[in-house]
């Protein structure tokens, strides 16, 4: 189909260098410094207020940075105004004009280019097609469904055939059933378009299904960028960790014992660091829950792991979910549950063990 | 032109105000508080109610100003309750419609020394209802710097207006509206007959920049010189004069001199101070403030004119040359809303086609003064004439079936509704012009 | 009802507390409009000879030229109002609730300003600065030897109205513009739209509604108005007809009645028009995320050329505020570009004499658009949030008030409460309070518009809320509601105030004292007079300083507060 192809022709990098954003006194955008690779699904995830919505709408062209530059497809365009830039944009409301009907409403960014009333047609017909409401052409927006309406949003956009798509948290105004059938349909739709495009989420299980790469954001500042695997398994820091997935995070002190550098958490139980392993001083300790495992510990004064009595215990199907006491901290671990096993009651002494590879130490 | 001293008027208004004797003739000291529904402005009622209050001491002058109309019917729709004590306003018409409605009381003031008459114009009511306590002349008003500006000559009659020279530079209220216009058509109307007097009327008002429905309207538009003349009662222009704006007035050979006129509401709930109020205006006292310059009015009281400054205009002397006929209030009376209606219908609202034709008419005299035509000159006559033509005869406008169309509630099976007749009039106007503007079109071709 | 009832079987019953309600604003409308405009206008359809009912002046109306000519002038007069003063409004709206812009509450303040328009004052300014020899023309005669004809006929009547009613344009668009979710218009920029195109295409056909209700409004007013064609002595329209046949004195003629019904049945049809254009379409722009237009940073030229624009804007509209600025400190101002010297005792003469219109006003505006914006606000819950039957009655009713004649209204009171006595003996018709009342009836209809417009933007899930949390009805109305709503109600307040308190047609009729008159009628009784110009004048430019103070200050005041309202 048309847009596919051309679409794929032209989807581009996007590179931001750079880029700081102040409204007043208020720091938004923090030295952001971006790379999008052509046909990428990329995501900027984080929680309200760090940044990620103005960081797209800089793109987009509504915000103005103080200083460095937006790249799209190696040309810089900073200095252009949203409607030059070619970089089609999805709004978190969807932002259907009521006065128009669908067709109208796709039809609008190909009248502004001028071209021939046939081609807008054939257009349009093709985008509605390709968002399967082909037959909802002549409604008004106030008439659609929400998923409808995303999906008109979806094709007003690619219809224009943009460089770059963005998309501003546009499964925020769905229903959770319909948030999930859409981000796959965002997905497919995505890969068969090759379009290089970015979401922008809060929500990381949205950005871990659908994205490439995340750039997970905080107070203006870019945390980390990479594949959702990456983010999950080696967190930068205690941020990342914390905001993707549940962690354990466990204060301590990096110390030295007996020649070999252990993990001393509150309470005195210690663990071995393994030699590969970076840790300063004031790390803290990192693990996903259901990287550890539970072992019944003899005695409470085992150095060589975390022992601890289990608080809670929670069914949770696929795993069982333990809450266990370290001295004043508390640790999650997760265990497979196999049908038939015995399970470690509340109360019960275990030793938290970690596998060298699962366990990272971040600086706070 | 009558040239005043003004610091001289002020004087004498002043030490009028002070002395300000009470009128010998009250029989029972009036107190409280007089209302007087008036359409006179600031300038006129301020001094009175200050010389009034001075004069009887306890008393209390509440002036409500209104235009005419409004207070006329503001008189009507209160009658059930009324709280005015006194219409106090110019217009006779006002008066002579609250004389039929019966909302005046008859009155007699002791006015020594008062005539029954100015000229042909009886100063009060025969019946008692009104009285005349001031009079003022009609004339001609115009603005010096527009006159200068546009090179008109200085108006002496009132001929002169309906010369191609003042053509768009005139203005003047509707009869309908201001009842003193009112009278100086009727006046008109009177004086020159009917079919010759509207001839006249027509003439002039070809040449009118525009008719207004406001009295003050006239001399606000030559006081700001918008409009170059006026056709206006000379206080408008004497009081321009003592606020300084740049404008003449003069009265033509034959005028109207209209009473400005006070009465006293049926029911007054102050009979005494109503009373007390019109011998007030009508006393020696009352009648030398009508000399302050702001006021300007004529006194109705010969004498009083002793105490004016040189060149005051007095028509008991000829000052103001009035008309030899006899004034028949009777036929003014009967055709009143005839004539009205027709000045509306065949002037006010026609004004544009009227003003075509007399511009063209215009036009074609000024080429054949230069080089005469005989058959032009027949043409311009008969659309003439055609111009001049009237839908009615004067005695029917004074008939009982056309009074009885504007009487509204009175049942005359045979009579028009108003509105008929007004479209009919209209159409005829319309019909007469259209006419006379393709005799003037003929003529235009035939001028050299 | 039947039928409706089987559609919707499960009615809830409409509580008393709204029967309440809508019950004291009919009785309210009946007293105070209905009854007192009846007994004036019944006359219309009564046959002048049997004294019966009849239609036969309508037909007279119809047959009658000067009828039909007079129905085509305020036809075409009101509808080149309405075009002129978008083409006033249009920029000075956009521009100011779409960048940054220096001054913008100061400009839009000064755009309400021209409402405040003093009886005779304004079209005596207008005349001196563009009538024939006004100022322009007299310069204009000197240098080129021309003379534009700015204030001839219906032109002067269109420009004069144009600058004078296009606040009500320029308001309502405002409030339009600023509902508009931002996304709406970023949208289109990304999708390739700017300038004129994104104005054309999506800006303006969102901000549709409060046009439509800005342009019916400016239609209707002018429609309806008298003083105006009156002043600048155009009397071939409807308006000034049915005033100068209603107040001839002597002749009892229908026509004047016959032509108020027809002046409040095309306002009511204008309004009905109204309603239809923007019905049956989904205008309801907020959304999530939602604010209004981003204010953009301008930059070189295009600042030059948007202060270039409301400047010259602003200098036509406030043209006729200027001339009563130069006449209220002219010693003599006749057939000259300026007046000849200049005094400040114009002001001195008014402060000094009447001292108590300035008070009276103060008094009667206030309370008049306190009344006003009640009642307003009671019809607009009823219409929007109840299924009390005739709600939408209520509604036209009020808007009828727009079309009747201030001496229509006048007259009605006093022949329907002047037989009525207050304890102390005075007739209740020229009690002072009846001023107030026919002013809060005259103005009713622009702080309704502003309340509903108001309560448009208050989506109802905010009292649902509130009522699941457990508070009552009256308590959500007292709580969320009025809160919510306050922005408009306070703009309904602005207008009517503004414009009652130069309001004279009504009060002319039931003013009893001197003491007791307000502002209008004072300069009325001023400009009746050579040497009364310019302390009326200055009397006039009071009244504009003194109202547009107080229309700064609301706008101020809801500036502040939108500001410091927390953001979704």
């Amino acid at each position: 189909m048309a847009i596919e192809a051309a679409t794929r022709a032209k989807a581009a990098s996007v590179l931001v260098e750079d880029v700081n954003l102040s409204y007043g006194a208020t720091h938004v955008l923090k030295s952001i410094n971006l790379e999008v690779r052509p046909g990428e699904f990329f995501a900027f995830l984080g929680p309200s207020g760090c940044g990620k919505t103005t960081l797209l709408r800089l793109i987009a062209g509504f915000n103005v940075a103080q200083s460095g530059r937006v790249m799209v497809g190696g040309d810089d365009i900073s200095g252009l105004p949203p409607w030059k830039r070619d970089v089609g944009m999805v709004f978190q409301s969807y932002a259907l004009w009521p006065h128009m009907t669908v067709a109208k409403n796709v039809a609008f960014g190909l009248e502004e280019r001028k071209l021939p009333k046939a081609e807008i047609d054939r257009r349009v017909k093709a985008a509605l097609e390709l968002v399967g409401l082909a037959h909802l052409a002549e409604r008004r927006p106030s008439q659609l469904s929400g998923g409808q309406q995303q999906r008109v949003a979806v094709a007003r956009t690619v219809v224009i055939e943009p460089k770059v798509l963005l998309l501003d948290e546009p499964l925020s105004n769905l229903d959770a059933k319909m948030r999930v059938q859409v981000r796959r349909e965002l997905r497919d739709l995505q890969q068969r378009l090759g379009l290089t495009t970015i979401f922008v989420t809060h929500d990381q299980e949205e950005a871990n299904t659908i994205c490439d790469r995340i750039a997970v954001m905080n107070d203006g500042v870019i945390q980390q960028v990479g594949t959702p695997m990456e983010l999950y398994e080696r967190p930068a820091n205690l941020f990342v960790a914390g905001f993707l997935g549940a962690a354990n995070i466990l204060e301590g002190d990096v110390r030295s014992h007996g020649g070999n550098r252990v993990f001393e958490i509150k309470g005195g139980t210690r663990l071995p660091i393994p030699k590969a392993l970076p840790a300063d001083p004031g790390a803290r300790l990192v693990f996903r829950p259901q990287y550890a495992e539970l072992n019944r510990a003899k005695a409470a004064d085992d150095v060589d792991g975390l022992t601890g009595t289990v608080s809670h215990r929670e069914f949770l199907g696929a795993a069982v979910r333990y809450s266990v006491a370290l001295g004043t901290s508390e640790v999650t671990v997760e265990a497979p549950f196999r049908s038939g096993a015995s399970l470690i009651e509340v109360g019960e002494l275990v030793t938290v063990f970690l596998a060298p590879a699962r366990m990272q130490f971040l600086a706070s | 032109m009558p040239v005043f001293n003004r610091r001289l008027v002020v004087a004498a208004a002043a030490v009028l105000v002070l002395s300000g004797a009470p009128h010998p003739a009250i029989a029972q000291a009036p107190t409280g508080k007089v209302t007087v529904v008036t359409s006179f402005s600031k300038d006129v009622t301020d001094p009175v109610k200050k010389a009034f209050e001075t004069a009887y001491p306890g008393v209390t002058l509440e002036v409500q100003n209104r235009n005419t109309n409004a207070g006329v019917r503001f008189v009507q729709e209160t009658r059930a309750n009324n709280q005015v004590d006194l219409f106090w306003a110019s217009a006779p018409d006002a008066f002579e419609v609250l004389k039929r409605a019966g909302l005046l009381q008859a009155y007699k003031p002791n006015t020594p020394g008062i005539p029954a008459k100015l000229g042909p114009y009886s100063i009060n009511d025969p019946d008692g209802m009104f009285f005349g306590f001031a009079a003022s002349g009609y004339g001609i008003m115009w603005n010096e710097r527009y006159t200068r500006a546009n090179r008109l000559p200085d108006p002496k009659e009132w001929a002169d207006l309906g010369k191609a020279v003042y053509h768009d530079h005139v203005m003047i209220t509707t009869p309908s509206r201001s009842g003193t216009t009112h009278l100086t058509v009727e006046t008109i109307l009177q004086g020159e007959g009917w079919e010759k007097g509207w001839a006249t009327l027509k003439a002039m008002s070809g040449n009118m920049r525009s008719v207004t429905d406001r009295s003050f309207g006239v001399p606000d538009a030559v006081n700001s010189g918008q409009v170059g003349l006026g056709v206006v009662i000379d206080f408008f222009a004497f009081s321009a004069r003592a606020a300084n704006f740049p404008v003449k007035f003069v009265y033509p050979t034959v005028s109207t001199v209209v009473p400005a006129n006070v009465g006293i509401i049926a029911n007054a709930p102050n009979q005494a101070g109503a009373r007390a109020f019109v011998d007030f205006l009508l006393s020696d006292a009352g009648q030398e403030l009508l000399l302050i310059p702001a006021i300007s009015r004529l006194p109705v009281n010969p004498a009083t004119y002793a105490k004016a400054p040189d060149g005051y205009p007095n028509p008991f002397k000829g000052a103001i040359g009035l008309p030899g006929f006899q004034f028949d209030v009777g036929v003014s009376e009967r055709r009143y809303a005839a004539v009205d209606v027709l000045f509306d219908q065949l002037i006010t609202f026609n004004l544009e086609p009227l003003k075509a034709v007399t511009k063209a008419m215009h036009d074609v005299e000024a080429r054949l003064a230069r080089r005469d035509n005989p058959a032009a000159r027949a043409l311009l006559t008969e659309a003439r004439t055609l111009i001049s033509a009237m839908p009615i005869a004067g005695e029917q406008a004074a008939s009982d079936e056309v009074r009885a169309s504007f009487q509204g509630t009175t049942p005359q099976a045979k009579a028009p509704r108003q509105a008929e007749l007004e479209q009919q009039w209209s159409n005829f106007a319309k019909e007469k012009y259209a006419a006379a503007a393709a005799k003037v079109a003929e003529a235009a071709k035939l001028a050299p | 009802m039947t039928a409706a009832a089987l559609n919707i079987p499960r009615k809830p019953s409409i509580p008393l507390s709204q029967y309440l309600v809508a019950g004291s604003v009919a009785l309210f409308l009946l007293l105070f409009l209905v009854i007192p405009v009846a007994t004036v206008i019944i006359v219309a359809f009564i046959d002048p000879r049997s004294g019966g009912f009849t239609l036969v002046n309508f037909a007279d109306f119809v047959r009658n030229d000067l009828f039909r000519r007079s129905f085509g002038n305020s036809v075409y007069v009101a509808a080149m109002s309405v075009a002129w003063g978008t083409v006033f409004a249009l920029p000075l709206a956009y521009i100011t609730s779409r960048f940054q812009f220096r001054g913008a509450v100061l400009i839009q303040t000064l755009g309400v300003i021209p409402l405040i328009m003093p009886p005779f004052a304004g079209a005596v300014a207008m005349q001196l600065l563009f009538g024939r020899n006004g100022s322009f023309n007299l310069l204009l005669g000197d240098w080129f030897d021309i003379n534009v004809p700015f204030m001839e006929g219906l032109n002067g009547v269109i420009l004069l109205q144009a600058i004078h009613y296009f606040p009500f344009i320029l308001l309502n668009v405002s409030a339009a513009l600023a509902n508009i979710d931002r996304a709406m218009e970023e949208s289109a920029q990304n999708l390739g739209a700017s300038g004129f195109r994104l104005f054309g295409k999506i800006v303006f056909p969102l901000a549709m509604p409060g046009y439509v209700a800005g342009a019916s409004l400016v239609f209707i007013k002018v429609f309806d108005d008298l003083a105006t064609p009156l002043l600048l002595n155009v009397k071939d329209m409807l308006a000034p007809q049915a005033y100068l046949r209603i107040t001839s004195i002597g002749l009892s003629d229908p026509m004047g009645y016959v032509i108020s019904v027809v002046l409040i049945a095309v306002s009511i049809l204008a309004m009905w028009v109204a309603t239809l254009a923007t019905r049956g379409r989904d205008y309801a722009t907020v959304q999530r995320g939602g604010g209004g237009l981003a204010r953009r940073k301008m930059k070189g030229l295009d600042k030059l050329a948007a202060y270039g624009v409301v400047f010259l804007i602003l200098a036509l509209t406030l043209a006729p505020h200027a001339g009563l600025i130069l006449l209220s400190l002219a010693t003599v101002w006749s057939f000259s570009p300026l007046p000849d010297g200049f005094t400040m005792a114009h002001y001195g003469k008014v402060f000094a004499e009447s001292p108590q219109f300035i008070w009276n006003t103060l008094l009667y505006a206030t309370l008049a658009g306190v009344i006003s914006v009640i009642i307003g606000a009671a019809i607009a819950w009823l219409v929007q949030r109840t299924t009390i039957p005739g709600r939408q009655m209520l509604d036209y009713l009020a808007m009828g008030a727009l079309a009747v004649p201030g001496v229509v209204i006048g007259i009605g009171y006093l022949r329907t409460y002047y037989g009525v006595t207050l304890p102390s003996g005075q007739p209740l018709a020229t009690f002072w309070f009846m001023i107030v009342i026919a002013l809060a009836v005259r103005r009713l209809p622009y702080a309704l518009r502003a309340c509903t417009a108001g309560l448009q933007q208050v989506s109802p899930q905010l009292e649902e809320a509130a009522e699941s949390l457990g508070a009552t009805k009256a308590r959500t109305v007292r709580k969320i509601l009025l809160p919510l709503m306050a922005g408009g109600m306070l703009a309904g307040f602005v207008t009517a105030f503004a414009t009652a308190s130069v309001e004279l047609s009504a009060t002319m009729m039931l003013v009893q004292n001197t003491s007791d008159a307000p502002l209008a009628y004072g300069l009325y009784v001023y400009m009746q007079s050579p040497a009364g110009r310019g302390p009326g004048a200055a009397l006039g430019m009071i009244a504009v300083v003194i109202v547009g103070l107080c229309t700064y200050l609301s706008h101020w005041l809801l500036a502040r507060e939108r500001s410091g309202a927390t953001k979704h």
